[in-house]
Order: structure tokens, then C-alpha cells, then sequence
């Protein structure tokens, strides 16, 4: 079992082994981690979370716009860890993950992944 | 006509009925950092009682993370002749969770209970649906739409259960080339349903990204359903005048083909009808426009994101989310509304930013009438993402329900000064309040047939 490393600064940097193939939402709830979730399959972003260090693999996540996953926002119910990681979690790291679409749009490399389009040099 | 089964004879019957003494409200702490379930308020509505204008009870769910929206009951008026049928249970699904909650009101109305839980992973499984929304019944069985497959793909479609709350399936025998799901109303004597379009699961869940309606991510139609055969039979293109075409409402009286649908972005009030020939028609009988905003570059939208027809089929009520307006339209002749009244609470525009002494955030939102016509509950949250990105002050503040009066003989409505529920002050900490329903039926809770 390959287990990694979760380091979550906001709890005092807490530190949880998780395993690797597991996704973090369940990893860390079963340790007592309180975090928030909604739909269990990576469609809602009640349950992000901000990634600070490391690497996961969240390809099954289809909630994100490349803006949000730019500012290091990861969806805990399908991420999984790749490396050790440092997480921010719950509504205190939620500061860039919402914004006014009106007064702050998006550029076209920024929407989700399968509207995008390369970002121009 | 002597009966027993739930509901009126008629919608006017309905407005004959004894005032509500309570009503039930969602309250959410999905998405607002409070870490408890969403539950089923019961608010006192009665004037005379002690507890006026509070929450007097809180039915919790039994997990996080549901978001629950809207609801509907196990029986209406569509059931009056079935004494074998009672409006007993009120079922709220959970937007995100997929979970549908059937609460018992009956055994004691003060304080409902949970009757049972429909696993939204088994509804997953059996009917491969997720992101469900509105609720009728259907004589004394009842339909779901849902707004996504099983991975909150659009265009969903109709869950169908029996009066016991087992999964029977889906009820649609075709969605046709319908791209979206969101809200239904069905006309029996017409046999015609109309279904409106939000957009996929996984689209409006995470929030609004306004750049998505560009893409076609969003709707902007409306579908005609062959009600008896289960399968659309004609799509309306709404176009810019209909972008996010949401909540879809007939006359109240059976014989009627008169319905409306409020189009949010385009902030717009659709009418359709059929005509003499037999076709069905639209038409654009209200739109409002964008107003100026001092730290705005681009006008705000208002977001007309509900809308309700009084029980004589009288008066139109519409929201203005963004710019913080409930509006009164006389729709004696649906083709020429007149708007007979206005009234400002919260809103982005800072016209009413206190009511009743309470700091608003949030705009006017969802609402419900009193079947005589006289009292508008309104409440101010629309969805926990969407509220987070344009009123972000309500995860400190939280929801509000208000009061309207309005006046049906005259037109007209004035904030009633003596009501108000502030969620801010709940026990656990700031929720959200949305949709009400009132146990002995309202202005969206009944079909005749």
C-alpha cells in the first residue's frame, strides 16, 4: 500500500498518511477530518480545497474552471495525492474560488477544461 | 362536491380555504461553511400565536452536503376525489446529494419527521439520474425532474415513483432532442406539460460562469410534452429573450392553455397559449430592463429567477434577484400585463438594504402566496454557489424570509412591518432559506384535472 502525506495548514498543520489511491474526501473523513462535500463525484466544488504544495490527480473533477484550478483549488472527493501534499481547507481557503461573473470574467483559456481554448502567446 | 381526498374542488374552492397558520421552509448549510445538515423550518404564520414570525421547529436531514431547493407534496388537488389519498408527505430532494427526503407533516404539523430516505445512489443506479428539482404528483403517484445523467450530464429527465416512494423508473419514454432539464408544469385537460431549461449538473453546481451561456451550456427553450404519451412533441426557441428559461407556471383554472415562464438572464416574463388553430404560441410580455450600477462597468441583469400566478389566475409575481424587486403584474389579459406593485428588500442596487431592521444579503428570491391572494412569503438565497459569488455577505448574514401584503381587489403590495425571520440568528449559525410550502396548499402546490 503506498500511503502519502497530507499536511492541512489551516488545522495547525495536522499531518494525515492517506493512501494514494484512495480520494481525499474519504482518506481524511475517516481520520475525523470535518470537511464539507456535496455530490461525491467531483461535479460541485462544495468540497474544494486548496492545494499549497504537491501534486494530485484530480482528472475525473469536472466542477473547476481553469481559473480556479490555477489558484490551486482541488476537489477532494476525486483527488487523490500523487506526492505528499499541503491542503487549505473548508470555506477559510474559499476566497478565490467564487467571484462576480459580471465584474470579473473569465478569459477563453481560463473556462473549463473542454470549452478552453489555448491561451494566445 | 362532497370529498375527502386532499386538496379543493376547484382553484376556487382553494381561495376559499381557512388561512395558513404555518408554513415549511428548506434552510441550508451547504456551501456556507457550517458544517450540519440542511433541514425542513417549520415557521409560525399565525398572527395571533405567540411564536409569530419565528422558527418554531427544525427537521434536520441526516447527512451534509444535501442542498435542498425545492419541494413538492405526495398528493394535491389533482387527488380530491381519492379518499384513499391524503396530502401527508412533503418530499425534498437534495441538489447535490441526489437524496430525496419524504417528510411526514401530518402526524404533527408543528414539527414534521423524516418518513423515509430515497438513496440518491440508488437512484443513480436504477434510473440514471442526478440533480434533482421539482416535484408533483400525478394523481397519487409522483415525478422528479432532474437535471443530469448519473454523471451530471445534461439533459436528465423524470423520475417516476409510486405512492409508496419506490422507484418505478423513468417516467419520460423519450427526452426527445431536449438538451436541458429544469422545471415542469402539466395541464391535464390539455394533456400538455410544458419543461423548462436550467442547465447540466455539473454546469450550474459549481457556479456561474456567465462566459458558459456563450457556449450553449445554458437554456433557452421550452418543451411542449405530449403529457399522456410521456415524450415531447414541439421545442420553443426562445433565443436572446429567453436566455435561462426557468420556472414554468399555467392558469391555475384546468381549462386553461394560458402559462408563463421567467427567462432569469434575459430577465424577461415568456407567455405562451394555444391559439384557436390549435398551435401553440409565445410571446415576450415583460422585460426588464438592465439597470446601472456605480461600481458596475455593464448594467446589472435583474435575474428573474421564479415566478407565481395567484390562485384566481389574477395577478403575475415575479423577482428581481440582482437589483432586489418583487413586482405585482395584473394579468387579467395575459397578452398586456400591468404592473400594480413593487416592493424593494436588499438587492445589489442598495434601494432597501435594511428590512425591518435586518441587514439584507441576498435579493428577492423565492416566494409563495397565500391562496386568498393577500400574503407573499419571500425568501432571499437561490443556491449556495451562486449566492457566495454575487452576495457573499450572506455566509455571515444568512437568509431572510419577509412578508408581503397585496392587495387583490386593487393590485398593489406593501411590506408587511411586523414580519420577519432572520436565518442569520438561527442556532447553529447562519442558513439560507428557500422555497415554502404550506401544509393546507398554496399557489404552487395544486393541479386540477
Amino acid at each position: 500500500m503506498t500511503t502519502r502525506t497530507v499536511t492541512i495548514a489551516n488545522r495547525g498543520n495536522a499531518t494525515y498518511q492517506v493512501e494514494a489511491r484512495r480520494p481525499l474526501l474519504d482518506a481524511l473523513r475517516e481520520q475525523g477530518v470535518d470537511l464539507p462535500y456535496g455530490c461525491k463525484y467531483g461535479g460541485c466544488i462544495t468540497c474544494a480545497a486548496r492545494l499549497t504544495a504537491g501534486e494530485v490527480d484530480q482528472r475525473r473533477q469536472v466542477a473547476l474552471n481553469n481559473r480556479q484550478v490555477a489558484n490551486g483549488y482541488v476537489i477532494l472527493c476525486v483527488a487523490r495525492a500523487v506526492t505528499d501534499i499541503t491542503l487549505e481547507i473548508g470555506v477559510e481557503s474559499h476566497d478565490r474560488l467564487y467571484r462576480n461573473p459580471f465584474l470579473d470574467p473569465l478569459e477563453p483559456h481560463e473556462l473549463k477544461a473542454d470549452i478552453a481554448t489555448p491561451k494566445e502567446r | 362536491m362532497e370529498c375527502c381526498g386532499p386538496g379543493y374542488a376547484s382553484p376556487a374552492e382553494a381561495i376559499k380555504a381557512p388561512r395558513e397558520k404555518l408554513l415549511y421552509t428548506i434552510a441550508i448549510y451547504t456551501g456556507t461553511g457550517i458544517q450540519k445538515p440542511d433541514y425542513l423550518a417549520t415557521v409560525d404564520v399565525d398572527p395571533d400565536s405567540p411564536t409569530y414570525s419565528q422558527v418554531i421547529h427544525r427537521l434536520e436531514m441526516p447527512g451534509i452536503g444535501d442542498e435542498l431547493h425545492h419541494m413538492g407534496w405526495n398528493a394535491c388537488s389533482s387527488c380530491f376525489d381519492d379518499s384513499s389519498m391524503a396530502r401527508k408527505y412533503l418530499l425534498l430532494p437534495g441538489v447535490r446529494s441526489n437524496n430525496i427526503h419524504v417528510v411526514d407533516t401530518a402526524t404533527d404539523p408543528r414539527a414534521p419527521r423524516l418518513h423515509k430516505v430515497i438513496d440518491g445512489a440508488e437512484i443513480k443506479a436504477k434510473a440514471d439520474l442526478s440533480g434533482p428539482h421539482t416535484v408533483h404528483c400525478l394523481g397519487s403517484e409522483i415525478i422528479i425532474s432532474f437535471l443530469g445523467d448519473a454523471k451530471g450530464e445534461a439533459p436528465g429527465g423524470y423520475l417516476h415513483l409510486n405512492k409508496d416512494f419506490d422507484i418505478v423508473g423513468r417516467w419520460e419514454n423519450s427526452m426527445g432532442d431536449i438538451k436541458f432539464g429544469y422545471d415542469f408544469w402539466y395541464q391535464p385537460r390539455h394533456n400538455i406539460m410544458v419543461s423548462s431549461e436550467w442547465a447540466a449538473p455539473n454546469t450550474f453546481m459549481p457556479g456561474f460562469d456567465l462566459e458558459e451561456v456563450g457556449h450553449l451550456k445554458y437554456g433557452r427553450e421550452l418543451h411542449f410534452w405530449d403529457f399522456e404519451k410521456r415524450e415531447p412533441i414541439q421545442s420553443m426557441y426562445l433565443g436572446e429573450d429567453g436566455l435561462i428559461p426557468l420556472e414554468v407556471k399555467f392558469h391555475h383554472d384546468p381549462d386553461s392553455t394560458h402559462g408563463f415562464c421567467c427567462a432569469a438572464l434575459s430577465t424577461n416574463v415568456i407567455h405562451w397559449w394555444k391559439d384557436e388553430a390549435g398551435k401553440w404560441q409565445w410571446e415576450k410580455i415583460i422585460d426588464v430592463a438592465n439597470e446601472p450600477h456605480p461600481d458596475w462597468p455593464i448594467p446589472v441583469p435583474g435575474v428573474m429567477s421564479a415566478l407565481l400566478v395567484s390562485m384566481d389566475d389574477r395577478y403575475l409575481y415575479i423577482n428581481n434577484w440582482l437589483h432586489g424587486d418583487m413586482r405585482q403584474y395584473d394579468i387579467s389579459d395575459p397578452h398586456n400585463p400591468k404592473l400594480t406593485g413593487q416592493v424593494w428588500m436588499g438587492g445589489l442596487l442598495g434601494r432597501a438594504p435594511v428590512v425591518n431592521g435586518v441587514e439584507m444579503a441576498g435579493g428577492p428570491q423565492m416566494f409563495q402566496l397565500s391562496l386568498d391572494g393577500r400574503r407573499l412569503y419571500v425568501t432571499t438565497s437561490l443556491f449556495s454557489t451562486w449566492d457566495n459569488q454575487f452576495y457573499p455577505a450572506i455566509r455571515e448574514k444568512g437568509g431572510v424570509m419577509v412578508m408581503i401584503d397585496c392587495d387583490p381587489e386593487n393590485g398593489g403590495m406593501t411590506l408587511n412591518p411586523d414580519f420577519i425571520v432572520d436565518f442569520g440568528k438561527e442556532p447553529n449559525g447562519p442558513s439560507r432559506c428557500h422555497e415554502a410550502r404550506y401544509p393546507g396548499g398554496d399557489c404552487t402546490s395544486d393541479i386540477w384535472l
